[in-house]
């Protein structure tokens, strides 16, 4: 087995690749220009009436179980971004179930480029944008309004949280997805209810019972994206040590992930000619 | 994969592996079973039942270096899905695979590397952006050199007439335009490999021509491996020597073509045009065992015999006595204008093979007898 027999995938030809793929469909994509301003404008309109909600409650009520506005602001817009971010950049996820059905997979598979990458640049939702743009607004202004001190320290520690939170969004819309292989009609109604779990996670978990708070800490573990970074940013004793668990979960989920995928794949049929 | 290189060798006792080599080679898709109606699907929503169903039920196949091996059998035989596991697109459920040394499923993107793969009616390329720049995508999908991308460019847009469309999005492309430019997105990259399902399926005969001659070409020149499922006969008879023939997710034939027509397609019909008829022909073919005689005054004849008696067509086994000895016998009694003789076409073969007309144990010491 000699050593050009080796398919190298550097980190950067996959960056490259992900780059071409990708462009390719925003290059498809830019020839439906009406859509593509609808679903933006569409995907903010929903974000600014969720954070007026917010704000109506907050107006009532002085804070939920010790977080004030801003704070659970933030926590409402980091999931938000985390959508937006799943949406724009690895939308493919979404895919899935008509990859498997139709069998557009067998393409995939005879290109020696990893799976994983070609299936998130299966697409591009641009609702996304507006996801971000809206969603990192709020999340600027929440920040403003609590009292960090930013230093070197604490803005490392902010990417650090950031990235695992969007790569544990990604990996759980991927695992969800997968059920495409096990369940064959039905639509994406299993991913899209794992997806809404995430709505949990846009307050202080602690609001609800002990077994909902280790469910999405751990099975499908949302608060990871957003209440403990919260929490750990925002010094909540006695939560925030939590948060430092991030990158780990990250580590954790992406790799269950990738185990659901290639046992889904062993029972991927491909589709009759 | 090393355990199975390692157990395949051992079986082996030191013979070279194949290029492509199977053994026992399976594949079982579960079906669920429903009653029909509402009431059947609602059931079934409680008492989920399903039944195994084999597409691939046991394959051994070895295919060397440089051969080009067509792989027919009727619809649901299993082809596409031995294709697709040899491709690493599909996991077997048994058996054994080593495609160039290399497991497919497990070292799918080594395995990928070497292989091109034209999937019938679905297409490589991307569906919104011109031909050209799907190769282009492929190029760096597969990291093939400039040089190497260019000089294949050249040739292919040359051997398959791929000037016309390269600005072409796929979505645009005919059929035969998109087929053609499927296998040069296929070969790009100079696998050693190419399996092609169906790759002339629904074109017309000028571009079949040209796919054929393309594939030829890619062989001789290149000694690129190909194995080709196909309903086209002239596929076969025009690139392959040697024929795989599968049903119900068996090998019941594998061999030369030329073998598969000696052992099954042994009659011939001579076509005999007299220019006056002959009374009892059939006296003259007394002590030729199995001659069957025909005249064109026979509810079957056609439009072309214009006169009764005039034709004949006799059918015999060509094993048992020969085109002479029946020309000879008709010579002795009147004057042959015209005669032709027909063999079987291997479509009339293959078809009675699917109906199960034939003995698929004769079949496969058919195929024996070639190896």
């Amino acid at each position: 087995m000699g050593t050009k027999m080796k398919v190298k995938n550097s980190p950067r030809r996959i960056l490259y690749l992900y780059w071409r793929l990708y462009s390719q469909q925003l290059k498809a994509m830019m020839e439906y220009s009406a859509d593509f301003y609808i679903t933006i404008g569409a995907a903010a309109m929903t974000q600014i009436t969720g954070f007026l909600f917010l704000w109506v409650v907050f107006s009532r009520i002085p804070d939920i179980q010790g977080w004030g506005l801003w704070e659970v602001a933030f926590m409402y817009a980091a999931i938000y971004v985390s959508e937006g971010v799943g949406s724009l950049f690895f939308e493919g996820t979404w895919r899935m179930l008509r990859l498997v059905n139709m069998g557009e997979l067998d393409r995939y598979l005879v290109r020696p480029v990893p799976l994983v990458l070609q299936i998130f640049c299966t697409g591009i939702g641009m609702n996304g944008l507006g996801n971000i743009l809206i969603g990192g607004s709020i999340i600027v202004i929440s920040l403003s309004h609590i009292d960090i001190t930013w230093n070197l320290q604490t803005v490392v520690m902010a990417i650090l949280l950031f990235v695992s939170a969007m790569t544990i969004r990604v990996a759980i819309n991927l695992a969800a997805n997968c059920s495409a292989f096990w369940i064959r009609s039905g639509g994406n109604a299993f991913p899209i209810m794992i997806h809404n779990l995430g709505e949990f996670a846009k307050y202080p978990i602690t609001i609800f019972s002990q077994g909902l708070q280790l469910f999405i800490s751990i099975v499908v573990p949302f608060a990871f994206v957003s209440f403990f970074p919260a929490a750990a940013m925002f010094g909540k004793e006695p939560w925030s040590y939590w948060g430092w668990f991030s990158p780990l979960v990250a580590i954790y989920f992406v790799l269950l992930a990738l185990l659901i995928l290639r046992i889904g794949l062993r029972r991927y049929e491909s589709a009759g000619n | 994969m090393l355990y199975s290189i390692k157990k395949i060798h051992r079986e082996g006792r030191g013979i070279p592996l194949s290029l492509i080599e199977t053994r026992g080679l399976q594949k079982v898709f579960r079906q669920a079973i429903k009653d029909p109606g509402l009431a059947g699907a609602v059931k079934h929503l409680f008492t989920q039942r399903y039944k195994d169903k084999y597409a691939v039920e046991g394959i051994d196949l070895k295919i060397e270096e440089g051969e080009t091996v067509a792989y027919v059998g009727p619809n649901g035989a299993g082809k596409s899905t031995t294709i697709k596991m040899l491709s690493g697109v599909l996991v077997p459920s048994g058996g054994e695979i080593i495609v160039d040394g290399l497991v497919p499923h497990k070292q799918r993107m080594e395995n990928a590397q070497r292989i091109g793969a034209v999937f019938g009616q679905r297409t490589q390329l991307w569906w919104d952006i011109p031909v050209r720049e799907s190769l282009g995508l492929l190029r760096d999908i597969y990291q093939v050199p400039a040089d190497q991308f260019k000089q294949n460019m050249d040739v292919f847009t040359e051997l398959l007439g791929m000037e016309s469309f390269l600005h072409l999005s796929a979505r645009k492309l005919s059929l035969g335009q998109r087929m053609r430019a499927d296998l040069a997105a296929a070969l790009l990259h100079d696998p050693k490999i190419v399996y092609l399902d169906e790759p002339t399926i629904g074109l017309d005969v000028a571009v079949k021509h040209r796919i054929r001659d393309f594939i030829k070409e890619m062989n001789r020149s290149k000694g690129t491996t190909m194995l080709l499922t196909t309903h086209d006969l002239g596929d076969i008879e025009d690139l392959c020597e040697r024929l795989v023939i599968i049903d119900q997710g068996r090998i019941i034939y594998d061999g030369k073509l030329q073998e598969v027509k000696d052992t099954f397609a042994r009659e011939r019909t001579i076509h005999i045009q007299l220019s006056s008829p002959i009374p009892d022909a059939e006296e003259l073919f007394r002590g030729l065992p199995e001659v069957q005689v025909k005249r064109s005054g026979d509810p079957k004849g056609t439009i072309t015999e214009p006169q009764e008696g005039l034709a004949l067509s006799i059918r015999f086994d060509r094993f048992r006595c020969t085109a002479s000895d029946i020309v000879k016998r008709v010579m002795s009694r009147g004057e042959v204008v015209d005669f032709r003789i027909d063999e079987p076409s291997i479509e009339e073969i293959i078809r009675r093979v699917y109906d199960g007309k034939l003995d698929s144990a004769a079949l496969s010491a058919a195929g024996k007898g070639s190896a």
